[in-house]
């Protein structure tokens, strides 16, 4: 299996270095004067690390809006990746590497570590999962369609195994009509692709010596439907593990945005307070 | 989405609009009739038996447009009775083909630009390409006749033309109408090649009209033969002699004895090698590809095997023929030379690693050697987020040209979407010419204002690849089902698939490009 590695290494070392800077240039800060979010240089990485954040929040409008030509996704989804690793780094500098004062530093810091771990986690299995799929699996399928092929496999099983004998029949309708009957999903593909495939699979070798000749090859036919089957369980299971990361990831991230914003608002209020 | 099988939305208004375009049950002749056709003459029983199928009449009123400049045709036509007019409007100097064919790199336009200019452009236009600017004597490739830029040339009964186009997949050169009421046979493409293989007269009299009218044209366009001169030309045009090969026929084998040059005239030639017990594909040769160099040059017996991947035709030049050339053009020897050395490199490298050579065995048999578009998607790195197909739907008005399903082959999925052939046969027998390739470029659309939905190009298309998906029809204010297809997003900079892909999973690939395809897919497989 062949896991991708970072498809713009500039992008990575150039995260890393303005990353280190900022980092660096707080030592070297901090080495001088007290460190306070409020002041100029406290100020500018937290404006910073908001103007970041804001810009990353366009990907899925730029994504919405396909039709015009704004630069690649590709490139958009880089920035979102890397930039989002520097606004977290930024408001790290911002707080001074400090716990935050009130409700809402915490609630701010906390929503920043958690947008940034799960968007990291969701960069791993957008590279784990596909490779997983890509290698161990034959069938490939679009997602929305795998619990309408899975019934098709389904009808198709029952018309082969019509007309039976009745050893065969009640191999099929105990053992694997069960199996068929809706997409199983598990997170155990996530480690395995395979799941187990060859234990699912063995009923089928154990029937084979206790069938006539001619209804081997109707259980070679099943055995392919099965194996078929299996293949749709795990890549749906796989997929949807891509789609029930977005709910964790993006719902935060929303409101992490939102809070910027009223954070920015109330701290331009007060610093122009008298 | 259906594929191509819809007929017409309504056909009584069609057939009158198109009294002889849509298709119609096709009656063939029986072979009395046949044999009694000049050409076909004193042509044996089961020859005749063999074409009949692909024979039929057909009656054109007058000012009916028979060929039209620009397109592809499948099939020569025999003039039975009437008159029928070549115009020559816009043509440049030298038939352009697809040899040098790119995509289009227009600006990017804004939709309401792109809709203007649609709607101003007439699609034989847009197929014809740009005004030439020539005023001489035009030679065309299927027409018997030079004609002059503004004259009318008029062909009788027992005339024949659009044969080269139909044998050589070149766009027609000209413009054929019928002067008056008028009866043609169409020969199509089977017929002509099985006249070709089994009719040493009318293969004689197809040659002998290539020689005189197309080969100097097509030599021309081979970047080797760019810098000989006319006379050159002229002299090596009348010593060479021209093959044809059926699918699957072994042209040459490795370890005979060399004694010719080739140029590919038509069709893909397959190059292998032998590797132990396997037969390793080393690269393929296209329309205007030359091999016979490196065995002549090196005086050795065949170091490679030549096998017609489908219907070939070869343009071939004896030993002595291509000496005289290279003694007469010493900096030919160079591009000749490197080109052996290149060929023998690929057999090593080959050798050493077979799965390139699996790449390209991969890309024959299925047919993908056509494409000089093909879109692509790394299964190693899509998410099957299906953002290729949604920016696809948006940039054509809802509905998408493709869907993330098609074959695969180790880790790369060839979704079912438009290869953009290099003969896009999709564009033959378009009755009203709704598809069309702007000449110089790669993208083939179909206009949707001009068809009618009769889906001819989606049976056509061997891959699948065209498909009716019902419209309102802006004419008729309707709908119906109409042929869409990849147009390569014409208009934007780049495809919108591969624009929209966030990991750069979707690419386009031309497999015109053979070295780009062996270092690519691999690389990223």
């Amino acid at each position: 299996m062949k896991v991708a590695r970072p498809k713009r290494p500039a992008w990575l070392f150039t995260t890393i270095a303005v990353a280190a800077a900022g980092i660096l240039f707080f030592v070297w800060s901090g080495s001088r004067r007290v460190w306070s979010p409020g002041d100029a240089a406290g100020m500018a990485f937290g404006i910073a690390a908001a103007l970041l954040v804001f810009v990353q929040a366009l990907y899925p409008f730029r994504r919405r809006f396909a039709a015009y030509p704004f630069g690649t996704a590709q490139r958009w989804l880089q920035f979102h990746i890397y930039g989002g690793a520097v606004g977290f780094v930024f408001v790290l500098v911002h707080e001074g590497f400090r716990a935050p004062a009130g409700f809402l530093g915490w609630a701010l810091l906390l929503l920043s570590a958690w947008s940034t771990a799960t968007g990291l986690a969701g960069v791993w299995l957008q590279k784990w999962i596909p490779a997983m799929i890509s290698s161990g699996l034959n069938v490939l399928a679009v997602f929305d369609r795998i619990p309408e092929l899975v019934e098709t496999l389904r009808s198709e099983s029952a018309t082969l195994a019509a007309g039976s004998s009745e050893m065969f029949e009640r191999f099929y309708s105990e053992e694997i009509e069960p199996a068929l009957a809706g997409v199983n999903t598990s997170w155990d593909y996530l480690l395995d692709v395979q799941g187990g495939r060859e234990r699912r699979l063995a009923p089928f070798n154990r029937m084979a010596p206790f069938l006539a000749e001619t209804e081997r090859e109707r259980l070679a036919g099943l055995r392919a439907i099965f194996n078929e089957k299996l293949e749709l369980d795990a890549q749906y299971s796989l997929l949807r593990i891509l789609r029930l990361w977005s709910a964790v990831h993006v719902p935060p991230a929303v409101l992490f945005v939102a809070l910027i914003l009223y954070h920015a608002g109330v701290s331009l209020y007060y610093w122009r307070a008298p | 989405m259906t594929s191509g099988s819809t007929a017409p939305a309504d056909a009584g208004f069609f057939s009158r609009a198109f009294p002889h375009a849509l298709e119609r049950p096709e009656q063939t002749l029986s072979l009395a009739e046949l044999a009694a056709v000049p050409p076909f003459a004193g042509l044996a029983e089961t020859v005749l038996k063999k074409i009949q199928p692909y024979v039929l009449p057909a009656r054109y009123l007058a000012g009916e447009t028979i060929l039209r400049e620009g397109e592809f045709s499948d099939a020569a036509y025999y003039v039975l009775d009437g008159v029928v007019e070549v115009v020559l409007k816009n043509l440049p100097t030298h038939q352009q083909t697809p040899l040098q064919a790119t995509r289009s790199n227009s600006r990017v336009r804004s939709l309401s630009e792109r809709a203007a200019e649609l709607g101003a452009t007439a699609p034989r236009q847009r197929a014809i390409g740009k005004p030439a600017t020539t005023s001489g004597t035009i030679i065309l490739s299927d027409i018997l006749h030079e004609v002059k830029l503004g004259e009318r040339v008029l062909l009788e009964a027992g005339e024949i033309f659009g044969e080269i186009s139909a044998l050589s997949r070149y766009p027609v050169s000209a413009t054929v109408q019928a002067a008056a009421e008028t009866r043609c046979l169409l020969v199509r493409t089977p017929a002509l090649r099985i006249l070709q293989r089994s009719a040493p007269k009318f293969k004689e009299f197809v040659d002998q009209r290539y020689r005189e009218r197309a080969l100097a044209t097509h030599m021309r366009n081979v970047s080797l033969f760019a810098g000989c001169d006319e006379q050159f030309i002229a002299r090596l045009k009348e010593r060479v002699e021209l093959v044809s090969f059926e699918p699957g026929a072994l042209i040459v084998e490795e370890g005979s004895p060399a004694d010719s040059f080739f140029l590919v005239r038509e069709g893909f030639v397959k190059v292998s090698a032998r590797s132990g017990a396997a037969d390793l594909a080393l690269t393929y040769l296209r329309k205007g590809d030359y091999f016979g160099e490196a065995a002549i040059l090196l005086e050795e017996p065949w170091p490679f095997s030549f096998t017609a991947i489908e219907s070939v035709e070869l343009v071939k030049l004896p030993r002595a023929a291509f000496q005289e050339m290279v003694a007469k053009y010493p900096e030919l020897k160079r591009e000749l030379w490197t080109a052996a050395t290149d060929r023998l490199e690929t057999r090593g490298r080959a050798t050493r690693h077979p799965v390139e050579s699996e790449y390209l065995q991969m890309a024959i048999d299925t047919g993908l050697i056509h494409g000089e578009s093909v879109l692509m998607i790394d299964l190693n790195t899509c998410t099957g987020c299906d953002d290729c197909v949604r920016a696809c739907a948006e940039t054509h008005d809802g509905v998408p040209r493709f869907i993330r399903e098609g074959f695969k082959f180790q880790n790369w999925l060839v979704p079912a979407s438009c290869y953009q052939c290099t003969d896009p046969v999709c564009m033959i027998g378009c009755p009203t010419g709704a598809i069309s390739r702007p000449i110089g470029t790669t993208e083939v659309s179909i206009d949707p204002v001009s068809c009618i939905g009769c889906g001819n190009c989606g049976r056509r298309c061997p891959w699948g690849n065209i498909v009716s998906v019902p419209f309102s029809h802006p004419v008729l204010k309707k709908d119906i089902a109409l042929a869409t297809k990849c147009d390569l997003c014409l208009g934007r900079d780049r495809p919108a698939c591969v624009q929209m892909c966030p990991h750069g999973s979707a690419i386009r690939v031309s497999f015109k490009d053979v070295a780009a395809v062996e270092r690519l897919l691999p690389a990223l497989g």
